[in-house]
């Protein structure tokens, strides 16, 4: 049987390749009519201004007029731009202050709602509530929330407790930090799901063996809950992580990167620098900055979860 | 693996294709420029009657009834197509983000024929050659009705890029109830820093705040009022960094002053608005024009006044200048032209300012006010009113000085080292 459809496979290669190209397409058209679409839009919405964007920054190019090539100018300036650091720093502090706790809220919203607590169902759509509300309400309520006068929410209930009144977004050691509770409380609802997701697929005769072992709660929380839910602890770091890195909304809502550049993330900075000062080939330079700490940072954690996926 | 091979080199070929002819395509349509101009002039000395075909316009929310902004909007636009036979289409964009709404649209050779700027936008867009010269256009135009103050912001290099709509002037409004508290007289109002300073350390003992400062918004309406009236200023023509000469120094320590006495609220380093304080009767005073009037009075929270703006060696203030100007790759440079001159001629001038509530660019349209006397009041400071920092660099540099700001007033750095670290990054920003 093998040796016929050897045959066949060989005198299928003979033939002209038009007729090839022929058969191919008969077999596959739905294929190819399903793809053509998406590669073309993969081709003009990410290839070329991937490409595009590469060769801006050889260029001096202001929106309108001719491009002027300047070779590596932008790159050498990266390397000098002491506000690009500050802004790469800002990223990566607001990534340690935001992605544990998106995590551990998530996950302890999944264990609240997978507990079988009464009105379970209530409490998700609660919990998930910021996901869903627009980006730009939020960020208000969080302003007026944080406001840095003896006015604002949180300063009025501090006062309660006898804290003088904090500035909070106008403060240089704060403001990052109420930015990332920003996203935190907007995005802990998603990985709640995940979680919640992640919990309900684990055996439940693994509980019960534990508990006929005599393990508390805690025990079967940390030893088995815990160690189970590493596939979706990867996917949500790597997600987080990623968001993390892009964060650009909030600053530009509520602090404009301020004060004195406390809050101006990579993002933010590419955006002053493209639209704000027009020069969009350094922008283009700090998106390929950008691109590769993404990059670097999905394909270590890619490692990770690829040995990850061996155990388990 | 070849096949994967040979796949990626045929979607890298496409889109280098696509890139290509893009950028031919952009270089075919700004090859013709000259001669569209010179073809522009033809059509515009040979009258009205050759325009043809249609343009976009985009303009923005500029008063807070848009049923009536928009009956306006159509009764003007209406004139104009039975004028000259070409039609507008009309797209309200909001405020927010309108430079990168314009720059991108612009850049992908789809965007208005005729949009909205104001002064310190104006020569960054004229530097880059972005805009189209409307002196070819002018032949015969009445351009001397035009207030000078405000052609000035029109203009770069000596070339003429819009014609403005409007002006504003903005000067402190006084809450009546607030003077009264502090045993002061409302037909009495502070006008130098030192009457200021008095009221303000008034205001405070009696739990008000002075004013506002809005850190984290324009320096159009922070620094840059108090480092004209103390007689500095940003950066000149030529390039040359002022701000941190003496009169820079002393704006700077004035804010700073302001901040450490409380007499601004605490969260002024990064606020973008102070309206709740203002609108509760928390505020001595705000700075404020035509719309800040016209909100007052729709509001009717308090009696309130209106003082001239404020001296220190110099009496100056911010105002701007709206202007409309059309984009040099536009299709039909001489109908956008065209609806310049008509969109500013005093007719709608007047039309425009009594909806919006502005000051008109005319000298013939500004009796528009005759019975508004808040209106009048502030026309009158229009003289008094600078549209910001006129330079290429103008709006780059506002993010490096605010920054400088907020560390002052954080208590990082004094208001020299603070104004010497805005002139250091102002001067790094000059070619």
């Amino acid at each position: 049987m093998s040796t016929l459809s050897n045959t066949l496979t060989s005198k299928k290669s003979k033939l002209p390749l038009g007729e090839r190209l022929k058969r191919e397409w008969k077999r596959n058209a739905i294929v190819y009519i399903v793809l053509i679409p998406v590669i073309a839009h993969f081709i003009v919405f990410q290839i070329y201004p991937f490409l595009l964007s590469f060769y801006l920054t050889f260029m001096d190019w202001k929106v309108i007029g001719d491009p002027e090539f300047v070779g590596l100018k932008h790159w050498k300036y990266l390397l000098t731009d002491k506000l690009a650091w500050k802004a790469i720093w800002n990223t990566v502090v607001f990534s340690v202050y935001y992605i544990l706790p998106t995590m551990a809220l998530g996950l302890l919203l999944a264990v609240i709602i997978n507990s079988g607590v009464k009105l379970a169902g209530f409490f998700k759509g609660i919990f998930f509530l910021p996901v869903v509300t627009s980006f730009v309400i939020i960020a208000g309520i969080w302003g007026w929330l944080f406001g840095g006068t003896e006015a604002g929410m949180i300063n009025y209930m501090l006062s309660f407790v006898g804290i003088e009144p904090q500035l909070f977004l106008s403060n240089s050691s704060q403001a990052l930090a109420v930015l990332a509770g920003l996203s935190i409380f907007k995005v802990a609802g998603t990985t709640m799901i995940y979680y919640f997701a992640g919990l309900q697929s684990i055996d439940r005769g693994l509980y019960e063996a534990a508990r006929i072992d005599g393990a508390s709660s805690f025990k079967i929380f940390w030893n088995i809950t815990f160690p189970l839910l590493k596939p979706i602890h990867f996917y949500v770091a790597i997600t987080t992580t990623i968001g993390s890195f892009q964060i650009f909304d909030s600053a530009y809502l509520l602090t404009g990167g301020g004060p004195s550049y406390a809050t101006t993330t990579i993002v933010y900075y590419l955006y002053e620098q493209g639209f704000t000062s027009l020069n969009l080939s350094y922008a283009a330079v700090l998106s390929y900055v950008l691109f590769s700490i993404i990059l670097i940072i999905s394909l270590i954690q890619r490692k990770f979860l690829g040995q990850d996926s061996k155990h388990y | 693996m070849k096949k994967f091979v040979f796949f990626l080199v045929l979607i890298l070929m496409g889109a280098l294709i696509v890139g290509c002819s893009a950028n031919e395509a952009d270089i075919k349509d700004k090859e013709p420029e000259d001669p569209k101009k010179e073809e522009a002039g033809e059509i515009e000395t040979s009258g009205k009657d050759e325009l043809s075909g249609e343009i976009t316009v985009w303009a923005h929310p500029f008063s807070g009834d848009q049923e009536i902004e928009g009956a306006m909007w159509k009764e003007i636009i209406a004139t104009y197509e039975q004028e000259t036979g070409v039609k507008v289409n009309f797209e309200q964009i909001p405020w927010a983000n309108r430079d990168q709404k314009v720059l991108t649209a612009l850049a992908a050779n789809n965007g208005p024929d005729v949009f909205y700027v104001i002064p310190d936008q104006m020569p960054q867009y004229a530097d880059v050659g972005m805009l189209l010269e409307l002196d070819p256009y002018l032949e015969g135009f009445d351009i001397e009705d035009f207030v000078d103050t405000a052609l000035v912001s029109t203009t770069w290099k000596d070339k003429l890029y819009g014609l403005p709509i409007l002006q504003e002037a903005y000067t402190y409004i006084y809450n009546v109830d607030v003077i009264k508290a502090i045993g002061e007289d409302p037909e009495n109002l502070p006008a130098t820093w030192e009457e200021f300073e008095k009221w303000a350390e008034k205001a405070k003992d009696k739990g008000f705040y002075a004013t506002s400062f809005q850190g984290g918004g324009s320096l159009n309406g922070t620094l840059y009022p108090f480092l004209w009236q103390a007689g500095g200023d940003v950066v000149t023509e030529n390039n040359e960094v002022l701000i941190n000469n003496e009169a820079g120094i002393e704006a700077f320590t004035f804010i700073n002053n302001m901040y450490e006495k409380g007499w601004i609220p605490a969260d002024s380093i990064t606020a973008m608005e102070h309206n709740g304080l203002w609108e509760s009767g928390k505020m001595l005073a705000v700075q404020g024009s035509g719309i800040s009037v016209s909100r007052l009075m729709g509001q009717d929270l308090f009696d309130f006044v209106i003082a001239p703006p404020m001296k220190h060696k110099e009496q100056l203030t911010y105002g701007t200048t709206g202007m409309f100007v059309a984009p040099i790759n536009t299709d039909n440079p001489a109908a956008a032209a065209e609806f310049i001159k008509v969109m500013t001629n005093t007719d709608n001038q007047k039309k425009f300012n009594t909806v919006t509530q502005y000051i008109p660019t005319r000298e013939s349209a500004k009796d528009i006010f005759g019975e508004q006397k808040y209106l009048e009041q502030l026309a009158g400071y229009t003289q008094y009113a600078l549209p910001g920092v006129i330079h290429p660099e103008g709006r780059t540099i506002m993010p490096l000085i605010q920054a400088e700001i907020q560390a002052m007033l954080e208590g990082k750095k004094t208001p020299q080292e603070a104004a010497d670290a805005a002139a250091e990054a102002v001067q790094g920003k000059m070619k």
